[in-house]
């Protein structure tokens, strides 16, 4: 199969949305303003919560704000020159700052963007662990949803095959995602 | 119903390396647009995250509202358009109109072959040079 024929080619992945469960996005919108714009969306790794962060900062955005965002990889312990040029240049009382991967800041960096981040309307973070704001959702994926996942970018879901992809992979959506593009590549379906 | 097309001298898609490509943009909008462009672009489909080359652009000068205006841009030598297990290389050319960023692409295949090369056959990807 050609990469670009595979239906679990990173940018179809990617143009999944956040698909919200037991709360509807105005319920969510109205606890992230009663929060005052302050909060964590938190979960394990591959659980959507950067998925979620970009949804929100796309409807937070329509409401007015004006969304910067700043994303750490694997490792990195401090936000940098030009994250920080992202978030905090020229401020604007109407910014909301999206953090994703907060949790990996060391103490000092943390609490520099907690300071500079009070004059912004909001600091939204995605993490780990809760504790560093106030948790506003709490990610967990099910089968059920990798099954709806699987059918929106193939047109079908074998239920046997994502129990066991979800249960190898601990609910990770990104490795089992992954791992179908792998299968799918080499003519397995 | 504001609309932007580009389509290629009679829908040729397959290309030779160094080939000039002709073909028109058309748009409809409500307000002239304060910029249009033609943009010859690859990117990149598969496993990994997508890359995106804008190789070369041709702005249309003064644009209305409503029009059809005639486009030529040369194709460099290479990249080959190719796909294999992990990665596909995709040319396209792309008709961008600003305010709005509206935009359609029309992908293209860019070859010796005038065909993409598929890596499982072991063809060559190297271009001149």
């Amino acid at each position: 199969m050609r990469a670009r024929d595979n239906p679990f080619a990173v940018r179809r992945v990617h143009a999944i949305r956040y698909r919200l469960s037991g709360v509807t996005w105005e319920e969510l919108l109205e606890r992230l303003a009663t929060l005052g714009f302050r909060a964590a969306l938190v979960g394990p790794h591959g659980h959507g919560k950067t998925t979620l962060l970009e949804d929100l900062g796309a409807r937070l955005a329509e409401r007015g704000f004006q969304i910067r965002t700043a994303t750490l990889r694997q490792g990195e312990r401090w936000l940098g020159p030009a994250r920080s040029a992202a978030l905090f240049r020229d401020p604007d009382p109407r910014d909301l700052l999206l953090v994703d991967g907060a949790e990996q800041l060391d103490p000092l960096s943390w609490w520099t963007l907690r300071l500079r981040s009070r004059g912004a309307a909001g600091l939204i973070i995605t993490s780990h662990r809760p504790g560093l704001l106030p948790t506003l959702h709490e990610h967990r994926t099910t089968p059920e949803l990798l099954a709806g996942i699987v059918t929106d970018l193939e047109g079908t879901a074998d239920e046997g095959e994502i129990a066991e992809l979800f249960a190898r992979h601990r609910g990770d959506l990104r490795l089992a995602l992954r791992e179908l593009y792998d299968v799918r590549s080499r003519g397995v379906s | 119903m504001e609309w932007i097309r580009i389509e290629t001298r009679d829908g040729v898609t397959a290309f030779l390396p160094g080939e000039t490509v002709e073909g028109t943009v058309g748009w409809h909008f409500d307000a002239p647009a304060r910029s249009v462009e033609v943009r010859l672009l690859w990117y990149t489909e598969g496993k990994g995250d997508q890359d995106v080359g804008v190789v070369a652009s041709v702005p249309l000068a003064n644009p209305g509202a409503d029009e059809i205006r005639p486009f030529q841009i040369r194709l460099p030598a290479g990249p080959y358009s190719f796909s294999g297990r992990l990665i596909s290389l995709v040319w396209a050319l792309e008709a961008v109109a600003e305010p709005g960023s509206r935009a359609e692409r029309l992908p293209i295949t860019v070859s010796p072959t005038r065909q993409e090369i598929l890596l499982s056959s072991g063809a060559s990807l190297a271009g001149p040079g």
